[in-house]
């Protein structure tokens, strides 16, 4: 009989939970540094004096983007898919897959959020406030990282279990 | 219902540029120190001189007459309105910011009408509607206008068929009053349905407390003068916090009740009693309230709020600079001058 959970294989599970998390993570980048860089876009457009202190806050949200693709490639790395495996076991690589989704849906969610923020935050540029525009969105940042924290420690655990197969 | 991290996304997008421009754009609204040093300058030249650096400086060079300043401080405001037009804000924003001028043309145009004057040379060209079509046939006028010149026709025709039956003159002032009237109920209404069209909340509070405070002032002051309510009752406006029906109620009570009642409003929350009855302080403490309303939306980081808030507050300072610096040419003195002003500035101070 095949092995297979609901018609996918093993490898077809990694590769799906993969996949989710590069694009997940990326489209969040996308519209959150869309949604920071309209802002700080707005600002030079009246002041292009304030470029190097709006780049940092517009560029922050595509770190998400970068999380979601070093799972992807955790995944095509620790489960050798680079080498041409494609026998996972389904139940492996159905665990693969939900080990994708924390990195996948909070990168998703918090590079939104994190555009958001540093939208604000280029308000504190625009105004020369000399606090510091950039801790807010960068406290945004900690759920991206320990989201792929535990994402990447879930695949150590599979990748371990797989090699003991 | 769309969920809430879509349209702070759709939000987000839509006014991220226009939040940027107006969020360095404010930092040149003037503050307390600017109108102070206004105040206290000798003449109008220096007045000028305090001003050539700014977004008047260029509009006020040669400028030596009230008219002048007028003309000046016109041109200012339109380009403010010219950008938000430039920041790609939905259509109903945009237009409503310039109803106003379209209603204050067209108010001009009926008075000059009922004194028999001439008004061309009155009329702005901020609105949507040009100032020649505004002064021309009324059946030419947009529907908007249109609807409340004919309304107030109406309201004068009648008042003079009143007049005719008992053998008087419609005084000059009953005139006018109708015509403030009429024109201010349609003003409200179409800036409500301006308001309603932007899908704005804020913009829609910003109305319904315009309302607020049209009609809580209509009220004291007709109850102060002893005026019964039949007469101020179709004057109230419809579509503020306060239902026209708890006004016409409370305006049975004294004076001091009535204030109580009012104040105790949610609409008028921070406002005391005792500014609602002080005739010098009501305007303050009014004023007050619309300004702590632009505060909050200069707070919202990303939507209509801060573009509408920032606007407003040019609005704000071209009225202080009118009053400044055609306060100085009249030759006002300081004293004089700092009484008419007001807190207006909606960021720090």
């Amino acid at each position: 009989m095949k092995d297979v959970i609901l018609g996918m294989t093993g490898t077809d599970w990694a590769l799906l939970g993969a996949g989710i998390a590069a694009i997940l993570g990326g489209i969040g980048s996308a519209v959150g540094i869309t949604i920071a860089s309209s802002t700080a876009s707005g600002i030079l457009s009246e002041d292009g004096s304030k470029f190097g202190k709006l780049l940092p806050l517009a560029a922050m949200p595509g770190t998400q983007g970068i999380y979601g693709f070093i799972a992807a490639v955790l995944v095509v790395i620790f489960f050798d898919v680079l080498g041409g495996k494609i026998d996972l076991p389904a139940a492996i690589g159905f665990k693969i897959f939900l080990a994708c989704l924390p990195v996948a849906f909070l990168c998703l969610v918090s590079a939104i959020y994190q555009g958001m923020t540093g939208a604000a935050a280029a308000g504190i540029v625009a105004a020369d406030q000399p606090a510091p525009a950039l801790i807010f969105p960068a406290l945004v940042e900690t759920y991206a990282v320990l989201s792929l924290i535990v994402t990447i420690l879930m695949l150590l655990g599979l990748q371990s279990a797989a090699q003991a197969l | 219902m769309r969920p809430p991290l879509l349209k702070a996304v759709r939000d987000s997008v839509r006014y991220g540029y226009a939040v940027g421009r107006v969020r360095a754009l404010e930092t040149r609204v003037f503050r307390d120190a600017v109108y102070e040093r206004l105040v206290d300058a000798p003449t109008f030249s220096e007045q000028r001189r305090i001003l050539s650096d700014t977004a008047y400086g260029q509009h006020l060079e040669g400028v030596e007459t009230a008219d002048g300043v007028e003309r000046a401080l016109e041109a200012a405001l339109g380009e403010v309105y010219a950008l938000v037009e430039d920041l790609g804000l939905p259509q109903p924003i945009v237009r409503f910011f310039r109803i106003r001028h379209d209603f204050a043309n067209l108010r001009a145009r009926l008075k000059a009408e009922a004194l028999g004057a001439s008004v061309e040379a009155d009329l702005d060209a901020l609105g949507t509607v040009p100032p020649e079509v505004v002064a021309g046939p009324v059946e030419a006028l947009p529907d908007h206008l249109r609807r409340a010149a004919e309304e107030a026709r109406a309201a004068i025709a009648a008042l003079e068929e009143r007049a005719e039956r008992t053998g008087g003159k419609v005084p000059s002032r009953e005139r006018l009053d109708a015509i403030d009237r009429v024109v201010e109920r349609a003003e409200h209404a179409e800036l409500a349905e301006a308001a309603r069209a932007s899908r704005s909340d804020f913009l829609r509070e910003y109305v319904a407390l315009s309302i607020d405070l049209a009609n809580v002032k209509r009220v004291l002051r007709a109850r102060r003068r002893g005026v019964a309510l039949a007469e101020v009752e179709p004057a109230l406006l419809e579509g503020g916090r306060i239902p026209r029906a708890a006004l016409a109620e409370a305006y049975a009570l004294p004076l001091e009740e009535l204030a109580e009642r009012l104040a105790s409003h949610r609409a008028l929350r921070g406002v005391a009693a005792e500014d609602l009855l002080a005739l010098d302080r009501l305007d303050v403490a009014t004023d007050a309230l619309a300004v702590r309303m632009m505060r909050a939306g200069r707070a919202v980081p990303l939507g209509a709020e801060p573009v509408v808030a920032y606007v407003l507050a040019r609005e704000a300072e071209v009225r202080q600079l009118r009053v400044l610096l055609i306060g100085k040419l009249a030759g006002l003195g300081p004293d004089d001058l700092r009484k008419r002003l007001r807190k207006v500035y909606v960021g720090r101070g």
